[in-house]
């Protein structure tokens, strides 16, 4: 650090205020830890959560150029809801880049779920509806990029060669009530529903 | 003054007289060989083994178990705190601090491994919300200038990553940062950890510019209200410290408009609505004043000459000449108050903004019309008859400074 710089202890203004006792600060440095021990294992089970009460939705991948789908320990996903047309788009004002959007998902005969409609706020769902929030990333005449978080699936050790492979991929996610969201299961598609 | 240089030179004094064998000895006794270098090896061992164990951990942890990964990160979470706060209690304040410090990042990393761990997605702010907030109650805990600047960097990385990425601007880190930080400052002023709080709150304030699509000239409202902070501030460093970054962002930016201002194109996405953006930073600008008086400081309200709206001029050279003169007078007070307070440092940075401001004025209204040439005779000629006679009138202070002094 720099020299010149006056160190605290030399403040002769307000610094010396109620310094600590070594007790009481060893009480609340624990307070502390335990408070973040604990907020790491309630992260956890917010996941453990949004598997038991979410609901399951699957959805379909579009086809990625191969060479980025493996990065690291994650497989990218870009998912068919990723960029959608925007005549689905249901706010007052035109979408804007880095604005939140809800997409409203209708079930499809072959229990993957397509996007109806994208809203500002959060919409209201009928039973085989479900709302995936995500944020505008960009926005061209014709169609919204959207971002949802799910894009990074982190595999287990050594599967993620054989997701590369193929490029049509099924991904089961949960959503909670609440609206939290993960990624449950990352299936390959079979190969007659890829040639549609 | 080192325990090496007494050793030295401390011979010479002895021989030339100017002390006695036994002053040079009482000297160096104050001055204890230092332990640290001894301290280092054990702590150097331990991080190997820790870094061996860490890439142990980090080539399986795709491998491992969900619960035993969560078990690890819990674990060495704890472990950084309590050899920290061990360490801290010893009196070993560097090593114990620096655990503290680990164990702040490792609470960081812990949020995000688990949230990938259950693919959990982003949108949720509230983790990293509480990796600031942990950062700031160390930080009160330990009254420790890292924590500080740890949960500073922390604060400016969640509201980078949360507007960046999620697409949302986090009042309550903002709010938290300022308060937290900023109180936290006022009670303990220093020059360190004002420059630092400064410089993550223009951060911030320059995302929710960013964010909320406004003009960003808007940026000198919350800009100017950090500057205020250190009108109130009694401890004048500290005070100084907290009123540089905005200081230095005005400047560059009425630079930017001296040389860049003349095309109206754009010019005209920094004006905001004359009366609201007025009575804004007039309203700032009063507040800044009260404290000024209040702390006998009022000569520094010079500061807000940087402040004038000139954007509001119609490009063209009007802009521009107008802009330069803002510069000149903002330089020009620098350099006298300066003079007036025989303050060397900042005269050496009045010299340096005054040739600076000449050398754009210079470049801006010359350029187009002046054989090349000419151009750099006359400019290279201009600079250093300025820096000649700075100079002189800085040696002159220097000297009557120095022989109020004696």
């Amino acid at each position: 650090m720099n020299a010149s710089l006056p160190s605290a202890t030399n403040v002769p203004t307000l610094a010396t205020t109620s310094v600590m006792t070594e007790p009481q600060r060893r009480r609340w440095l624990r307070w502390l830890v335990a408070a973040q021990a604990l907020f790491v294992v309630g992260v956890a089970a917010s996941g453990y959560a949004t598997s038991y009460w979410g609901r399951t939705i699957w959805l379909q991948t579009a086809p990625v150029d191969p060479r980025d789908l493996l990065y690291g320990d994650y497989v990218t996903l870009n998912y068919t809801i990723s960029q959608l047309p925007g005549r689905l788009w249901r706010g007052p004002q035109p979408p804007r880049a880095q604005q939140a959007a809800y997409v409203l998902l209708q079930a499809r005969p072959d229990s993957t779920y397509a996007a109806v409609g994208i809203y500002p706020e959060k919409p209201s769902a009928t039973e085989n509806q479900a709302v995936l929030r995500g944020s505008v990333q960009d926005t061209w005449r014709r169609s919204v990029r959207l971002r949802y978080g799910l894009e990074r699936y982190y595999v287990p050790e050594g599967t993620g060669k054989a997701l590369e492979k193929r490029r049509h991929l099924k991904v089961q996610v949960r959503i909670a009530p609440w609206g939290q969201a993960r990624i449950t299961q990352v299936v390959p598609l079979p190969v007659s529903a890829t040639t549609r | 003054m080192s325990r090496k240089l007494l050793e030295t030179d401390g011979q010479e004094w002895v021989e030339k007289g100017i002390i006695t064998p036994e002053q040079h000895a009482r000297l160096l006794a104050l001055y204890p060989l230092d332990t640290h270098a001894i301290g280092l090896l054990p702590l150097l061992g331990s991080l190997l083994v820790g870094l061996s164990a860490l890439s142990l951990v980090a080539a399986n942890w795709q491998g491992l178990p969900e619960l035993l990964r969560l078990g690890l990160l819990l674990v060495s979470l704890g472990a950084a705190y309590m050899t920290g706060e061990y360490f801290y209690r010893r009196g070993n304040d560097q090593v114990g601090l620096g655990l503290i410090a680990l164990g702040l990042i490792l609470f960081g990393a812990s949020i995000i491994l688990t949230s990938q761990l259950y693919q959990l997605i982003g949108y949720d702010l509230t983790g990293l919300l509480a990796w600031a907030v942990a950062g700031m109650a160390l930080t009160w805990l330990y009254r420790s200038r890292l924590l500080f600047l740890l949960t500073a960097i922390i604060s400016g990385v969640v509201q980078g990553y949360n507007t960046g990425q999620l697409g949302a601007f986090s009042y309550l880190t903002a709010a938290f940062t300022a308060l937290g930080l900023g109180y936290y400052w006022w009670r303990r002023p220093d020059a360190l950890t004002g420059a630092v709080l400064a410089t993550g709150l223009l951060w911030q304030s320059a995302l929710l510019v960013s964010y909320l699509h406004i003009k960003l000239t808007w940026f000198f409202v919350p800009a100017m209200l950090i500057y205020t902070l250190g009108d109130w501030q009694p401890y004048r460093p500290a005070a100084r410290a907290v009123q540089g970054p905005p200081l230095v962002a005005a400047f560059l930016f009425t630079l930017g408009l001296a040389l860049f201002g003349e095309a109206d194109s754009y010019t005209d996405t920094l004006r905001p609505p004359l009366l609201a953006y007025l009575a804004t930073l007039g309203a700032v600008l009063a507040l800044s004043l009260w404290g000024k008086q209040r702390r006998g400081r009022l000569s520094s309200a010079t500061d807000w000459l940087l402040l004038l709206p000139g954007f509001y001029f119609q490009g063209g050279l009007a802009l521009a000449v107008a802009t330069l003169v803002v510069l000149y007078a903002y330089s020009g007070a620098v350099l006298v108050r300066a003079h007036q307070e025989q303050n060397q440092d900042r005269i050496t940075l009045g010299t340096g903004l005054f040739i600076l401001t000449t050398a754009v004025a210079y470049f801006k209204l010359t350029w187009g019309f002046m054989d090349k040439s000419l151009f750099f005779l006359v400019g290279g000629l201009l600079l250093l008859a300025l820096w000649w006679y700075l100079r002189r009138r800085a040696s002159r202070t220097a000297a009557a400074s120095s022989s109020q002094q004696v």
